[in-house]
């Protein structure tokens, strides 16, 4: 009896290390995950970078996207930008973005620079949209389907890694569909 | 040699004072429903901190958000909605008590019971 009564509490004291082993080095305390999954994208209004355009949730093409949110100021949005211009020239998925606090002509120079992958980018320069989008830093990528639907968010940098093993086979799914 | 003394001990002051934009508001209702909506939302890129304590950029633009929310008569309930739609419970310092949020709220009891009960079986015995 005095046995099992001390298994018991072994295997207790076990699996509550076990938890907080996991919660300390596996768990990523900051992806959130978003409860905007499923849901149909908030609405937005943007004016595009260069003043020629609107970009709106309304006026997104019905089928399956990405948009991005970057910034030039952004140290990780800059490691990340090879990826969505292979992303741009090899893949058949449209990107759209949204620049968040930031300068119009920083971000014109920057595609001059470096090129632009995106088919439209949105100004939010107060970062207004950024929260009415639940993002908390960048860069963030929405994977929206046909219906305008929010079905996954990537937090961070999309590698090649990430495009292969989650991006890419969602995305073929969704335009399965 | 007065003056010059009262300059240097006043000038640290100025360290004090606050950086964060003044909110305006015309009702004390509105204004204490700010207060109180700020003190109880998290800084999601903070540790553990409410919005109101916060200097990050995004606890900012909360603060931001949640006064033009307020000046456009938004109840707390629709601000917090608003948020908690973007943000998940975790935007909010008090998680509302709903099914996956139990464990949370029941732990406490559940443990100081288990501890009571083996407290208790060492006493007696």
């Amino acid at each position: 009896m005095l046995v099992n009564k001390n298994l018991i509490a072994y295997l207790a004291v076990g699996i509550f290390l076990i938890i907080l082993g996991y919660e300390l080095f596996y768990s990523k305390p900051h992806e959130i995950p978003s409860p905007l999954i499923g849901e149909a994208l908030p609405s937005f209004k943007l004016n595009t970078i260069n003043k020629q355009g609107i970009l709106s949730n309304k006026s997104l093409p019905h089928r399956p996207l990405l948009i991005n949110i970057w910034a030039t100021w952004c140290y990780a949005c800059q490691i990340e930008y090879p990826q969505l211009m292979k992303i741009a020239r090899d893949e058949h998925t449209p990107i759209y973005s949204i620049v968040y606090k930031d300068n119009a002509a920083k971000v014109q120079q920057w595609f001059k620079e470096y090129g632009n992958p995106y088919v439209l980018t949105g100004d939010d320069a107060n970062g207004n949209v950024a929260i009415d989008l639940g993002v908390y830093g960048t860069p963030e990528t929405f994977v929206i389907d046909a219906n305008g639907k929010v079905v996954y968010k990537h937090i961070g940098i999309i590698d090649n890694n990430t495009w292969n093993n989650i991006l890419k086979p969602l995305l073929r799914k969704l335009s399965s569909q | 040699m007065k003056k010059i003394l009262l300059v240097i001990f006043l000038v640290p002051l100025l360290a004090f004072a606050s950086s964060k934009p003044l909110y305006d508001f015309t009702e004390k209702a509105d204004e204490d429903k700010f207060f109180n909506l700020i003190a109880n939302t998290r800084c999601v890129v903070c540790q553990n901190q409410s919005i109101a304590d916060s200097n990050a950029a995004l606890a900012n633009d909360l603060r931001n958000k949640i006064y033009t929310l307020v000046l456009e008569k938004k109840t707390t309930t629709e601000i917090e909605k608003y948020l908690t739609a973007r943000y998940g419970n975790f935007i909010l310092l008090k998680p509302p008590l709903e099914s996956n949020t139990l464990i949370l709220w029941l732990f406490p009891l559940i443990a100081s019971c288990l501890a009571s009960i083996v407290i208790y079986r060492n006493l007696i015995r």
